[in-house]
């Protein structure tokens, strides 16, 4: 069954140029000077009751607009969209009631209030009963140290503290799908995994539908099956996640950074680094901020250690970084026909 | 359908936790509050030094003005208790927090204002007891049930006026983003519904009747108490109608306005 339905689905911001002081805001009450943002355009999607989809695009890609209409917050400019067989514009209120959301670094926990005080009001906004709010609570006890955290203001949180909170408590009310936008921003490697496996065991736990995006390709291969990509608002790559991962798991970004005087040399390391390697196809090669160059390989064609090693040997190299490949790189891929 | 008592208890029980949290800080509680005491006293300063020469003011007594004066702090005491974070929508609005208040099964409106009750409010509401006991002693202003009745119909009718001038300068923000502005331009008209309308001139008499009914908020319906019943202008009786349609007005161009309103990026 699907739990959520995408059908060409659009939106289009105004966006107001706005003028300054008392006259300027009783000026743009009636004002017609708008410009469009198309954030989302002709997007299409169905996801299965139970599933987890990681859904990832570069920075303005259309990610949290599209989980922004999903939630009933935002009214799309066109197509179709159910959620749990509703739309979610319809009827908020009730839409609410059975879906759960987190938006990354925004808590909806009481700011001021002990943090088992929030999980009480929502226990009431919810009209949870105590039976499921008693067991709930002894679940996300077994798995993260709430009850350490009882007293604490939500606002002496830690991001991570915070985040594990904010994630339980949007199972509280025992919601058919949860939206969580970049649950893992901001936070170092070891509460990033802490999340994940509550985010796991709880999805194994209550079957719930779960749309999570983030930049993190790393929370994707631990949570999800399917991986949908989106660039400019719309689908790029809809599959699974493992042939993302073979296509790229071998890709590395190498950054080097060069001396000023070297800048201009930069072609002329291109061409170099081109015709000593004769895989030339496994390396591509940009600029990036001050005398910093990156360079993605494939390691399957050829060893990054290589690589490095014939520059270090021809060039005077400051610093350099390996990073694993990021999304902006395979969009680009995938536009270039690397998964087709 | 979720019911007023559903409401009411969520409401006490954020207001109970947040009145606890908020005493942790108690100087800043006792500073707020005699803040709003000097306020609030400081407001009917003038009329008592311009009563010390005069006797009366177009018609009307000390006692008179500080009559008006105390039923205008009662109605707009609503305001200042439930409806005070009003004035952070500005910055929930420009930095895109304002969304989460759709993300929870309950009215947006009731879930935006439950996060703010200011308590220094309260001192606001006992002075304005005080002085309506004292004025109306003064007066000799019968207060018998069905005066009792009336009184309360009238502050609540009166106090949805100023609450919805306040929701729809809030509101134009929803299209504007930033309507601090706006806010404070419809807040100064607070000042002017502690003194009575027919002080100004047959202008401003005429807008703060019949444009922004501000005279309604507490000059027309104290006259319910200061007149024999008879005596009065039609007015006086309709002055809680106008609030509730007020309400209605406002409260339809919020939700207007949360369909419209788009968030911010990222
Ligand atoms: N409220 C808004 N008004 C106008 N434009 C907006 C608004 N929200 C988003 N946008 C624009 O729409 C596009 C998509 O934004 P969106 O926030 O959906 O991207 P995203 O994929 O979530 O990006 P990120 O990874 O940076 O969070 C961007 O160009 C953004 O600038
Ligand atoms: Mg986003």
């Amino acid at each position: 069954m699907a739990m959520i339905r995408l059908e060409n689905l659009s939106k289009h911001y105004k966006v107001l140029n706005r003028s300054e002081g008392l006259s300027g805001a009783l000026k743009d009450l009636f004002s017609r000077d708008y410009r469009i943002v198309k954030a989302v355009s002709d997007l299409s999607l169905e996801v299965n009751a139970g599933e987890i989809v990681g859904f990832v695009g570069p920075n303005g890609a259309g990610k949290s607009t599209t989980i922004k209409m999903m939630t009933g917050v935002l009214k799309p400019t066109s197509g179709l969209l159910t959620v749990n067989g509703r739309i979610p514009t319809k009827n908020r209120a009730q839409n609410m009631q059975e879906i759960g959301v987190v938006f990354g670094q925004r808590t909806q926990l009481w700011w001021d209030l002990p943090v088992i005080e929030s999980f009480k009001i929502l226990r009431q906004i919810y009209r949870v009963d105590q039976s499921s709010y008693n067991e709930n609570m002894n679940i996300f006890e077994e798995l993260i140290d709430l009850k350490a955290l009882y007293s604490t203001p939500v606002r002496y949180l830690s991001l991570g503290q915070r985040m594990l909170c904010d994630i339980v408590a949007s199972f509280l009310h025992n919601p058919k799908v949860i939206f969580l936008d970049e649950p893992t921003i901001g936070l170092d490697i070891s509460i990033k995994s802490r999340i994940r496996e509550v985010i796991k065991t709880l999805n194994e736990h209550k079957q719930t539908t779960i749309i999570l995006t983030t930049h993190d390709l790393s929370d994707i291969e631990a949570l999800c099956k399917r991986i949908v990509i989106i660039d400019k608002g719309t689908t790029v790559y809809d599959g699974s996640i493992q042939k993302v991962s073979s296509m790229f798991g071998a890709h590395r970004t190498l950054k080097i950074q060069l001396p000023p005087a070297e800048y201009l040399a930069l072609d002329q390391l291109a061409t170099s680094v081109n015709g000593h390697f004769s895989q030339a196809s496994a390396i591509t090669m940009e600029q990036s901020e001050e005398g910093w160059i990156h360079f993605t390989i494939n390691q399957d064609e050829v060893h990054l250690m290589d690589v490095l090693n014939y520059i270090g040997h021809h060039y005077p190299v400051h610093d350099i970084k390996i990073e694993e490949i990021s999304i902006d790189k395979i969009v680009k891929n995938i536009y270039e026909g690397g998964l087709a | 359908m979720k019911t007023p008592l559903y409401y009411l208890r969520i409401y006490l029980s954020i207001v109970t936790q947040y009145i606890k949290a908020k005493l942790q800080y108690r100087t800043d509680f006792f500073i707020s509050t005699i803040g709003m005491i000097f306020t609030n006293i400081a407001g009917i300063f003038p009329v008592w030094i311009i009563f010390h020469n005069i006797p009366s003011l177009h018609g009307l007594s000390f006692n008179e003005m500080l009559f008006i004066y105390c039923f205008s702090l009662l109605a707009l005491s609503p305001l200042q208790l439930f409806f005070d974070n009003i004035w952070s929508i500005w910055s929930h609005l420009l930095s895109g927090t304002f969304i989460k208040y759709y993300l929870k099964p309950m009215n947006v409106m009731f879930y935006y204002m439950s996060e703010v009750f200011d308590l220094k409010g309260l001192s606001q509401v006992a002075i304005g007891i005080g002085g309506l006991i004292y004025a109306s002693n003064q007066l000799d202003v019968q207060w018998t049930l069905l005066n009792i009745v009336l009184l309360i119909v009238s502050l609540i009718g009166a106090s949805l006026i100023m609450i919805s001038l306040m929701i729809l300068a809030a509101s134009t923000g929803f299209w504007i983003m930033d309507p601090w502005n706006v806010i404070s331009l419809v807040n100064r008209f607070r000042d002017f519904a502690k003194y009575p309308v027919s002080i100004f001139n047959d202008f401003f008499k005429f807008i703060f009747t019949f444009i922004i009914p501000i005279g309604c908020i507490a000059f027309y319906p104290s006259q319910l108490f200061l007149n024999p019943l008879q005596d009065n202008e039609m007015i006086v009786f309709f002055s809680p109608l106008i609030g509730i349609v007020l309400f209605i007005i406002a409260n339809a161009v919020w939700n207007k306005g949360i369909n419209s309103y788009s968030g911010t990026g990222s």
